[in-house]
């Protein structure tokens, strides 16, 4: 478990960036100065935790260790990165777009369907086309994140059965993709 | 050269002493010998005989040959004096200069991103109401020509008597000059 380079935490933030927006300064700082969170890399995942729970991992060897704090997603062998279902918990308090989906509209997209207009609820008016939305029911439960396809003024003029968020990860993975998703 | 001939002197020695303790005669003459190779003393002045003598192998950098255009890959040449290896970020100032990096052109994407899309919208807006003025254009001159027509028909029952009285005589006229034929 290492920091990361500086060419790594470039691409995790802009990546994150891309859901939170400026409120990922909140990640970084955290509200306890004395115990900050910091970003880990361990095999090519991301993890997310406690600057002490990190330096107590250095007494496990690196074979030894498995997963410590919260996955955010991984690099990818060209470099990308790619973020996981996992960091939703994260993502989702600090999230600059948010999508409230109808309850008929809920399994569709846990079955990893993307969106169509006719679920949507509500979301935020200014979400430009390609931006990256925060998926969360009508009770505000965070389902999963997307991107939108088209923007929220645009998506006025299309028709109820066209999509409007491409679904990227949804919460039904922990159950789809049990096998994978914590193998390093 | 020397022990090599010396030793193999003794052999046709040994060999009458086995002839004659066993008894058996082996002619001399049955026996066919390699004829003798001629041995040829190398000179000294000889040049495999001399002693090497090493060649000087000079360096490209003393030649001083000019120099090939070549393209130098950017990540193969590193800087002198620099430390090897991965250069981490774990203080926070480094951290948050990244971040600001990442967010500066996050923001500056989305805001291309919304600035593209209140133009298209003005511009669809634009064409709408200019779609909806010709809708109207079309209308009203519709409009015109059906009041044109219910006008004429309201005016043509006062004065269309005496007019088609007087056209009903010059018709008759025209009639009159004109040849008729008529079937049986």
């Amino acid at each position: 478990m290492r920091q990361l380079t500086e060419e790594e935490t470039k691409t995790m933030l802009s990546k994150l960036a891309n859901y939170c927006g400026r409120n990922i300064n909140n990640l970084i700082v955290g509200s306890d100065d004395s115990d900050p969170s910091v970003f880990r890399l361990h095999g090519n995942r991301v993890y997310y935790l406690k600057s002490s729970l990190a330096n107590l991992s250095t007494a496990i060897p690196r074979a030894n260790l498995l997963t410590l704090g919260t996955c955010l997603g991984k690099f990818t062998k060209g470099g990308a990165f790619r973020i996981h279902i996992t960091a939703l918990d994260i993502i989702a308090p600090v999230c600059r777009y948010k999508a409230f989906i109808k309850d008929n509209g809920v399994m569709p997209f846990l079955y990893g369907g993307n969106c169509v207009k006719a679920h949507i609820g509500r979301w935020s008016d200014d979400v430009p086309e390609l931006a990256g939305v925060v998926v969360v029911d009508m009770h505000d439960n965070p389902l999963g994140f997307g991107i939108s396809k088209v923007s929220s003024a645009a998506s006025k003029n299309i028709a109820p059965t066209d999509t409007v968020i491409f679904s990227q990860a949804d919460i039904g993975q922990y159950l789809r993709e049990e096998d994978t998703l914590f193998t390093t | 050269m020397a022990p090599t001939k010396g030793s193999a002197k003794p052999k046709p020695d040994s060999h009458k002493g086995k002839t004659i303790s066993s008894g058996t005669k082996i002619s001399k003459k049955g026996v066919k010998r390699p004829p003798p190779k001629e041995v040829k003393s190398k000179a000294r002045t000889e040049p495999s005989q001399q002693k090497k003598t090493k060649k000087r192998a000079y360096t490209e950098a003393e030649l001083d040959l000019p120099k090939l255009n070549a393209i130098t890959p950017v990540g193969v040449v590193n800087p002198k004096g620099r430390k090897k290896g991965k250069v981490f970020v774990d203080d926070k100032e480094g951290m948050a200069t990244i971040l600001a990096m990442v967010n500066a052109e996050k923001e500056g994407q989305i805001e291309s991103k919304m600035m593209r899309a209140r133009q298209l919208e003005e511009i669809r807006e634009a064409k709408l109401k200019e779609a909806e003025a010709r809708q109207a254009q079309k209308k009203s001159k519709l409009e015109e020509a059906k009041d044109s027509i219910r006008n004429k028909k309201k005016g043509n029952t006062g004065d269309d008597t005496k007019a088609k009285g007087n056209s009903t005589k010059t018709q008759s006229q025209a009639k009159g000059k004109r040849k008729s034929v008529s079937f049986a």
